[in-house]
């Protein structure tokens, strides 16, 4: 129905997430696969891109909030980075801010955990 | 000294135009503030000086301070505003803090707040035009001040607006989504997604509750804990949300699992399910308005999952429904569909299953060049275990006719067999004869049928001689045959007791009475009309009542 499209790189040992088009109630599940399948593979370091992600709804919001705790027992965690204006407003006002690391390039997030490996 | 004094008034005067256009520049709180006391400092040479401000309860609030060495934050007593000039610690305050000046911030709509200011670094006190200035910044301050304040509280109303309108879309999303889903993981899935994602909730569990039954769908606390705590708690009867002080004191066991929050989805007023929420993330309460939004999440999906339920049930139903029309026609292709022809005999049959499949049996089986079988049973039970025993005896009829065996021995064999497949009480009334087309000569054995009726010259005779019902146990007495010479125009009408017994409105039974009086007076019609007859007469006498039992007639006519 809606047009969505989930895809994992693996940059290093950091995996990025493509989001592509509306991730609402209706596509949540596909997200949540794709967060299902890298835990099962043991891979917690996440960049979500969001440069192509049109629309996000407070669904879409959920899964981040459903994974983000597993990530972190396993010194993993979930980053964001290239988010339009529109989309960060949407985790802005539900107060995401405070518990994400949002950063304007997929580098600097990837080079966040880098550091983190190194120090 | 007029020059000069022209030259400070000309000073003071691009000072305050200065302060005007810088203050009214920006519509930043702190900005204004900091750049009202810089102002002072300036002007007056002191370094030293604090900015209360009026909050939403009409209590004076530290804003900004500065030149101070330490908390002098908390020594400032929290008054109402329009004590400041009248309070005693306020004044003991200035005393020790050793501020000469305290003015108050007013604009057009009352006092916004309250200036202090130190001595001045070189002691002097200050002038009377010290303090006219200083009137004339405060009013400028002041109305500055009041339209940041205004401005900070639009943002806060604009922000909280967007919240709203988010969970609105949320939620109109969600309604869109719900209508097309019926796979109760999926909802449930839904419903958590949007619910953590709007509230920042890492802890949850939704659970249904049917028939006093917990089924946990989704959930991020230990399920056999949950259970364990749930069990005690007589879910059914939390009808209306339940708040972090009410858990923490009425349900501890739930509250020690982490859940602050915990909202019933309801049908009709009755409870349904759950969705159990812990502490947000932010650390804020759950507001009203986030409750709302959380009960009109959970009341969109409640009917989603009964609708899923019941096209669930629907669909079941329908495969019953299916094999069952299956049953039904294979059932029917175990009846005979023609009768073979006869040169001294009629024979005329009709039935019709209660349901869709019955307990009833006839059959017509030519055995060789004059003999014919003829049969007619009724399987104790209905429904399918019925239709099976009854599949189960024609089976055997048909291979036991093809032995060649004297009618009551194979009555003897064919109750052996049935008993021993009929485990569980089955059993079943079982009437056959076999008609000899050249001698017109009837052998007959009765198991249990109700006893077909012979109708000679209007006197009827009962066909009772054979032994017990089939399948009770197995053959100790063998059974009897009788042998009858039949004559021209006799009549046997084979029945089962869903003629006799079937019922019209008042619950009175058709009676074997009605069913001899019908025969014996329409004896002399064909065997098929006679049939004919004696079905539209019950048909007549139940009119309007449902069909309880199978009916069947077999009639045999001697020509």
């Amino acid at each position: 129905m809606t047009d969505f499209n989930v895809s994992v790189r693996e940059i290093g040992s950091v995996n990025v997430i493509d989001l592509k088009g509306y991730l609402d109630a209706h596509t949540a599940p596909e997200l949540e696969n794709a967060f299902d399948k890298l835990i099962k593979e043991n891979r917690y370091s996440i960049v979500v891109n969001f440069t192509d992600l049109a629309y996000i709804s407070s669904a879409g919001l959920g899964v981040f909030m459903a994974f983000v705790e597993t990530m972190r027992e396993n010194e993993g965690d979930i980053k964001f980075s290239n988010m339009t204006e529109n989309v960060f407003n949407i985790f802005d006002l539900l107060g995401f801010p405070m518990l994400y690391e949002f950063f304007k390039e997929e580098t600097e997030a990837i080079q966040k955990y880098n550091e983190k490996v190194k120090s | 000294m007029k020059l000069s004094g022209n030259n400070t008034a000309l000073r003071n005067f691009s000072a305050l135009v200065d302060f005007s256009n810088l203050i009214n520049s920006s519509l930043d709180l702190d900005f204004a503030l900091n750049n009202l006391m810089l102002t002072c400092f300036g002007k007056f040479h002191t370094t030293k000086g604090i900015v209360c401000l009026v909050d939403e309860n009409g209590l004076l609030q530290h804003k900004i301070s500065k030149g101070y060495l330490g908390e002098i934050a908390e020594k400032i007593p929290a008054i109402n505003a329009s004590e400041i000039d009248t309070c005693e610690v306020l004044k003991k305050f200035k005393e020790e803090n050793n501020i000469p000046i305290c003015k108050k911030l007013i604009s057009t709509s009352g006092i916004v707040g309250v200036i202090f200011l130190g001595e001045k670094i070189t002691k002097l006190p200050y002038e009377k035009e010290d303090h006219e200035f200083l009137t004339t910044i405060i009013n400028i301050a002041s109305s500055a001040i009041e339209n940041s304040q205004i401005v900070a509280k639009l943002k806060t109303a604009n922000r909280n607006l967007d919240g709203k309108v988010n969970q609105l879309s949320s939620l109109f999303d969600l309604s869109k989504e719900f209508s097309g889903i019926l796979e109760e993981n999926m909802i449930s899935k839904m419903v958590v997604f949007s619910v953590i994602g709007q509230m920042m909730v890492s802890k949850y569990a939704v659970l249904t509750c049917y028939d006093d039954e917990i089924s946990i769908l989704d959930s991020k606390i230990n399920n056999d804990d949950l259970t364990k705590a749930l069990s005690g708690c007589g879910l059914k009867n939390i009808s209306s949300t339940l708040t972090k002080t009410e858990i923490e004191k009425n349900n501890k066991e739930i509250f020690d699992l982490g859940i602050e929050l915990i909202i019933p989805m309801q049908i009709k007023g009755e409870n349904k399910g759950l969705i159990l929420l812990g502490k947000r993330i932010s650390g804020a309460e759950y507001s009203n308005s986030d409750i709302e939004y959380i009960s009109s999440v959970g009341s969109l999906a409640i009917i989603s999952i009964e609708n899923a339920k019941l096209f669930k049930e629907r669909l079941e139903k329908e495969k019953i429904e299916k094999d069952l029309e299956l049953a039904k026609n294979i059932q029917k292709n175990l009846l005979p569909k023609k009768f073979p022809k006869l040169n001294s005999f009629e024979i005329s049959a009709f039935n019709e299953t209660a349901r869709q499949v019955g307990g009833d049996y006839y059959d017509v089986v030519k055995l060789d060049k004059n003999r014919t079988l003829f049969a007619i049973g009724d399987v104790s039970g209905k429904g399918v275990q019925a239709a099976l025993i009854m599949a189960n005896v024609q089976a055997f009829l048909k291979s036991i006719c093809k032995q060649n065996l004297p009618l009551d021995k194979s009555t003897d064999l064919i109750n052996d067999l049935v008993s021993e497949n009929t485990s569980g009480g089955g059993f079943i009334t079982f009437f056959w004869g076999i008609l000899n087309d050249e001698t017109k000569e009837l052998t007959y054995v009765n198991a249990g049928h109700n006893p077909p009726l012979l109708i000679r010259h209007g006197e009827i005779t009962k066909l009772k001689k054979g032994g017990m019902i089939l399948g009770v146990m197995e053959t100790l007495v063998p059974y009897e045959a009788e042998i009858i010479q039949l004559e021209k125009d006799d009549v046997i009408v084979l029945f089962t007791d869903g003629i006799t017994e079937a019922m019209d409105t008042e619950m009175v039974e058709f009676s074997d009475e009605r069913l001899e009086e019908i025969s014996l007076k329409y004896a002399s019609l064909p065997a098929y009309e006679l049939t004919s007859k004696i079905m539209e007469d019950v048909k007549v006498f139940t009119s309007g009542a449902e069909q309880s039992d199978d009916i069947t007639s077999l009639i045999v006519k001697v020509k």
